[in-house]
């Protein structure tokens, strides 16, 4: 375990500094990525740039120099060059055309990078899984700080991106979203979609040092759809993803820092407890929102069917059914305690109740009619749909189907479909 | 000969070949079951998944080996390796099916995400110096030259075990990979094979990690099978040939590997397995680089020497002809040499005159050829009216005849279809 | 083989993707022996109907009975023609071997296609007009060939009940003429063909009985009779957005306006 003393401090500061900006940057470039389902394209680039990087090197390039990134551009352009021409010429399908090309292109950079390791300054372990605990140590003085290289040049491209997205977002949106239509309207897709190539490039390179070629994969694409689980609106699902990402990094570094292990794969653990809280908490669908909103749908049911049964009981059809599951007991408790049945053995409805019942069987026996009416099925066929949709039909709906059926007010089975609007006064009297 | 880094350094005397060859014999019977299992991942359009599976196998190393104790007992690690593999297809399928993230990004997270984790356990692990931890980090490009003949042959058996179930199952996993609906409809349980298939992808991708690590195995199951694809048409020859590729790719890159102090064995397995594929896209048969060029080439030769003939029949009318005035009818790529062709092969001849010889006419032959390839082109015309269907595929820019081709009997009954058509529609 | 009066019923057929019901209470009985074509626009659930009779999509209500049993009981009577595209074309594999995959239910796991299997897949092609072909990779074939190598297939299954999804798309006339006389063959040797079809123009000529389907039955019985300029508005012009509105509402576990 470390100490506290102020160096230290500052060195896990620096370190946290440009986790969280490689993070951002990644997370910014990702988003597109994931709208445009090119989230393979990240995985492959980032694994395509490794060749690149090091002939960079061994060129005479600084890692996190212009030379390098330039480098990595040519390699990622490479990789899709390949993929689209195992595509059109061996007639590969894209998976597996990018498999073979990053598969190759990285095993190149590894071979590479273990045979000149003597010559090009590159630990095999930091390709994979980055370095970003020694990032510190090597920095260039900025205005009187020691600002560690890798956070200069992430924050460059950072800066690169968002000025790039400003600038082109009203292309970058429409060509996310509907490609075809862009086109159509006279936007220069093919640029646009190089522009995402080389964007994707430069937040790969940017990340390289720190975080290693697999990792950055992870931070591409799941802070990216992370928020697209969460938010529906695509600028907001940028910030939301560029947070995640930032806050991702910072826990994941502490958490490294805490646990003694390495900082770039903790980082990829929380990003990925983000997606998986993301998965579960989601407003809308979410998994636990999926659930209650079953769950809540089976408890009105249950209710709508009590009140149901309740009103033909009074229509005098049949003895109402007593409830029998443990939903049924608990929603006639509710319905007891929500003023809508009366207290006690008989439990008659209430006002309220029969007002909430009686758009209930009207909502059936609409149903039933219209169903008459529009599909040809059999009289004893009619009643379970009804059962069914009764749950699901609003006033304005009621009213289009009563219009479609031209003031009939009989059921299939010949009872009195309910009206919509029913004087309270006259509630108590059946409407036989 | 392959000869593992430790064997070469040791100092003494004469070194038993068996562990060398046990070795060797494990690993290539691991490539080879790698690219008989790849081609249905392949086929199925899975190869990515398998990916994903691959870099989690990284985490089920690490938690085998704190499972057992710090042991390096191979056996234990793979089979960690391959729960936490399952475990990421696993994770797949739940992803599509619960949230709205789609196939490509949900293979990324899952990649990204265990790959992650398992680094950090690995780095956990030997920050705090648990001994025989040192070795782990071979998964991760793959390094043979560890492998002992005991843990080789548990690896050529799991190999040949699961190549014997593709073999046994080929007729149902051919029929699911290439029409799930029909399977479904005549009541295979396609889920239960799909599955098994994806899992004996993961397996092959647990066998194959000591010799090619987890970042690249994938590459072991992908490459060999698209290298196949270029030289057959039939799955029954795909899968023993990808094997085939797989097995050389292994041993090549095993062999240069432990000839190089501390290179990683996968890099270059992966590097044999895309020299054997980039051979195969210039020079396989039909789908080859190569072939398609020559194809090219003659159909537009055969071409613009049709298109000559054609055009020279016409000229001829009004006498002998110029080079120039020939060229000039028949624009084209490819016409002059088509044209030297013709002269070469007496179809066309120059008539000697007194003033010089750049005047041509038609041999007997070239009027003979001249006139079969406008009859030709007259009958296609015919089958393209009466049956669209029968001529598409076969009318090849250099005009066959379709009677070779789609076979008498066939051109005849096209014929009458065609005559009596006009003569319905004749009088109108 | 004999058929029983009623060759396919669905009772009360309720189709839901997720939550969202698709097809609504289809109530369909298919005589036995005839040519049969579901017929309707655009998304109005015509495969999926197919789909639901052949188990391929669960059923959210309701039960289909085909030779007046459970699916289960008659799957090895039952043969299948799925959409075109349904499948990757490049896949290596012949076009015998492709016929050959409708005999692989009968044999069951594990053994392999005999001499047996081989000549009736060879006659099946025979049928279809595509002998010439059989050792030719599927994507070398043109799109009404590759349409017969799946009837040829479905002959090769040896089935009572044909069910054909969209057979005749992206099919020139003579491959038509070639697949709509095959199933009147059908037809005369006793089975039902039901076929999903978009092209009404040829629905006069060859079905026997059709059924309007838009997002639920609209009319069912002898062509003459269902192509009625009312019941084809009906179908094609009437759109319910009512249905699509509950839809939605069943979908979400909430309520319509």
């Amino acid at each position: 375990m470390m100490e506290f003393d102020s160096t230290h401090l500052w060195m896990h500061f620096w370190a946290i500094a440009t986790a969280a900006t490689v993070s951002a940057g990644c997370a910014l470039v990702g988003s597109f990525l994931v709208v445009r389902r090119l989230s393979l394209l990240g995985d492959a680039i980032s694994h395509a740039v490794l060749p690149g990087i090091v002939l960079a090197v061994l060129a005479g390039g600084r890692p996190g120099g212009a030379g390098v990134f330039l480098g990595a551009v040519v390699a990622a352009l490479v990789t899709v060059w390949l993929t689209n021409l195992l595509g059109t010429h061996a007639g590969l399908a894209e998976d597996a055309g990018a498999g073979v090309a990053f598969t190759t292109l990285f095993a190149i950079g590894v071979v590479l990078v273990t045979a000149l390791a003597s010559r090009v300054d590159i630990d095999p372990g930091c390709v994979l899984y980055g370095i970003l605990e020694l990032v510190p140590f090597d920095t260039v003085p900025i205005v009187g700080l020691e600002v560690p290289r890798a956070l200069l040049a992430a924050a460059t491209v950072l800066v690169v991106l968002v000025v790039a997205a400003a600038l082109c977002w009203k292309e970058l949106v429409f060509t996310a979203f509907d490609p075809a239509a862009a086109r159509a309207a006279g936007l220069p897709v093919s640029l646009v979609s190089a522009g995402l190539l080389v964007a994707t490039s430069l937040a790969t390179v940017a990340s390289f040092e720190a975080v290693g070629a697999i990792l950055v994969v992870a931070m591409l694409a799941v802070p990216a759809a992370a928020a697209e689980l969460l938010v529906r609106r695509f600028h907001r699902m940028l910030l939301v993803a560029v947070a995640l990402g930032v806050a991702g990094s910072i826990v994941g570094y502490l958490a490294a820092w805490h646990f003694n292990t390495n900082a770039a794969g903790m980082i990829a653990v929380v990003l990925g407890i983000e997606y998986l809280l993301a998965a579960i908490l989601a407003p809308g669908d979410g998994i636990v929102a999926r659930m209650a909103s079953r769950e809540s749908l089976r408890w009105r049911v249950a209710c709508e069917d009590r009140l149901a049964s309740l009103w033909r009981a009074e229509e005098g059809d049949a003895a109402a059914l007593a409830p029998r599951t443990l939903v049924d007991r608990l929603a006639q408790a509710r319905l007891v305690f929500g003023g809508r049945i009366v207290p006690g053995r008989a439990g008659g409805l209430t006002d309220i109740g029969r007002e909430e019942a009686r758009v209930i069987v009207r909502s059936h026996r609409l149903w039933e009619a219209w169903l008459g009416r529009h599909v040809a099925l059999p009289l004893d066929h009619l009643h379970p749909p009804a059962e069914w949709i009764e749950h699901h039909l609003g006033a304005e709906v009621r009213g289009r189907i009563a219009a479609d059926l031209e003031g009939d007010v009989g059921d299939p089975h010949g009872r009195d479909i309910p009206p919509e609007e029913f004087p309270r006064r006259a509630a108590n009297e059946p409407t036989r | 000969m392959i000869l593992t880094v430790a064997e070469m350094s040791f100092p003494t005397g004469w070194i038993p070949p068996y562990n060398t060859l046990v070795v060797a014999a494990g690993v290539a019977s691991v490539g080879f079951a790698a690219g008989v299992v790849g081609c249905f991942a392949v086929l199925r359009r899975r190869a990515l998944a398998g990916d994903a599976a691959a870099h989690a196998t990284l985490l089920g190393v690490g938690l085998a080996f704190l499972l057992g104790g710090g042991r390096r007992d191979l056996p234990l690690l793979l089979g960690g390796a391959l729960s936490t593999a399952i475990a990421a297809l696993l994770a797949l399928v739940l992803i599509g099916r619960w949230t709205r993230t789609r196939d490509d990004a949900a293979t990324a997270i899952v990649l990204g995400v265990s790959f992650g984790a398992g680094i950090t356990l690995l780095s956990g692990i030997s920050a705090r110096g648990i001994p025989g931890s040192a070795g782990l980090e071979q998964f991760l490009l793959g390094h043979t030259a560890g492998l002992t003949a005991a843990d080789a042959m548990i690896l050529g058996a799991l190999s040949l075990l699961t190549v014997a179930l593709v073999a046994l199952f080929l007729k149902e996993s051919t029929l699911v990979a290439f029409d799930p609906l029909f399977a479904a409809a005549s009541g295979w349980p396609v889920t239960l094979i799909d599955y098994a298939l994806v899992v004996l992808v993961a397996v092959m991708v647990v066998v194959g990690l000591p010799a090619a690590g987890a970042v690249l195995v994938t590459a072991l199951v992908v490459i060999p099978p698209v290298t196949a694809r270029q030289w057959t048409d039939s799955v029954g020859v795909m899968l023993p040939l990808a094997g085939l590729f797989g097995l050389v790719a292994a041993l090549s890159g095993v062999a240069v590997s432990s000839a190089v102090p501390r290179m990683p064995t996968g890099p270059l397995v992966v590097i044999a397995a895309s020299i054997l594929l980039t051979i195969s896209l210039l020079i396989a048969p039909r789908r080859g680089g190569l072939a398609r060029w020559l194809r090219s080439r003659r159909t537009v030769a055969a071409w613009a020497e049709g298109r000559l003939l054609e055009v020279a029949l016409r000229l001829e009318a009004q006498g002998p002809f110029t080079r120039e005035q020939l060229l000039a009818k028949a624009p084209g790529v490819a016409v002059d040499s088509a044209f030297k062709r013709l002269v070469r092969s007496a179809a066309i001849e120059p008539v000697v005159t007194r003033a010089g010889t750049d005047a041509w006419r038609l041999a007997v032959w070239g009027r003979e050829l001249a006139a079969e390839r406008s009859r030709r082109l007259a009958a296609w015309t015919e089958v393209l009216e009466a049956a669209r269907e029968d001529a598409r595929g076969h009318l090849t820019i250099d005009v066959p005849s379709p009677e070779a081709i789609l076979g008498a009997a066939r051109m005849k009954a096209i014929r009458e279809s065609a005559a009596a058509a006009r003569s319905v529609s004749g009088p109108a | 083989m004999s058929t029983t009066s009623a060759g396919l019923e669905f009772h009360d057929v309720t189709v839901a993707y997720g939550r969202r019901p698709v097809l609504w209470n289809v109530d369909l009985t298919v005589p036995g022996a005839c040519l049969f074509g579901i017929i309707g626009p655009n998304g109005a659930g015509k495969s999926t109907l197919l789909k639901a009779a052949l188990g391929l999509v669960p059923l959210a209500g309701g039960e289909v009975r085909i030779l007046g049993a459970p699916l289960e009981q008659v799957r090895s009577r039952v043969g299948y023609v799925p959409q075109r595209e349904s499948v990757d074309w490049d896949f290596p594999v012949t076009v015998t071997d492709v016929v050959l995959m409708g005999t692989y239910a009968r044999l069951g796991w594990l053994r392999r296609p005999g001499p047996r299997e081989r000549s009736l897949a060879a006659e099946c092609l025979d049928r279809v007009g595509l002998a010439d072909v059989a050792d030719r990779q599927i994507g070398r074939l043109s799109g009404g060939q590759q349409q017969r190598v799946f009837l040829a297939r479905a002959l090769a299954q040896q089935a009572d009940v044909y069910f054909l999804d969209e057979p005749m798309a992206g099919v020139d006339a003579r491959s038509q003429e070639r697949i709509f006389r095959v199933l009147s063959d059908l037809r005369a040797e006793g089975r039902l063909v039901v076929i999903v079809h978009h092209d009404l123009r040829s629905v006069a000529e060859w079905f026997d009985a059709v059924a309007l389907i838009d997002m639920r039955l609209v009319a069912t019985g002898p062509v003459a009779e269902v192509l009625t300029p009312e019941n084809l508005r009906r179908t094609y012009a009437g759109r319910l957005d009512v249905l699509d509105e509950i839809g939605r509402a069943v979908a979400e576990g909430g309520r319509t306006p």
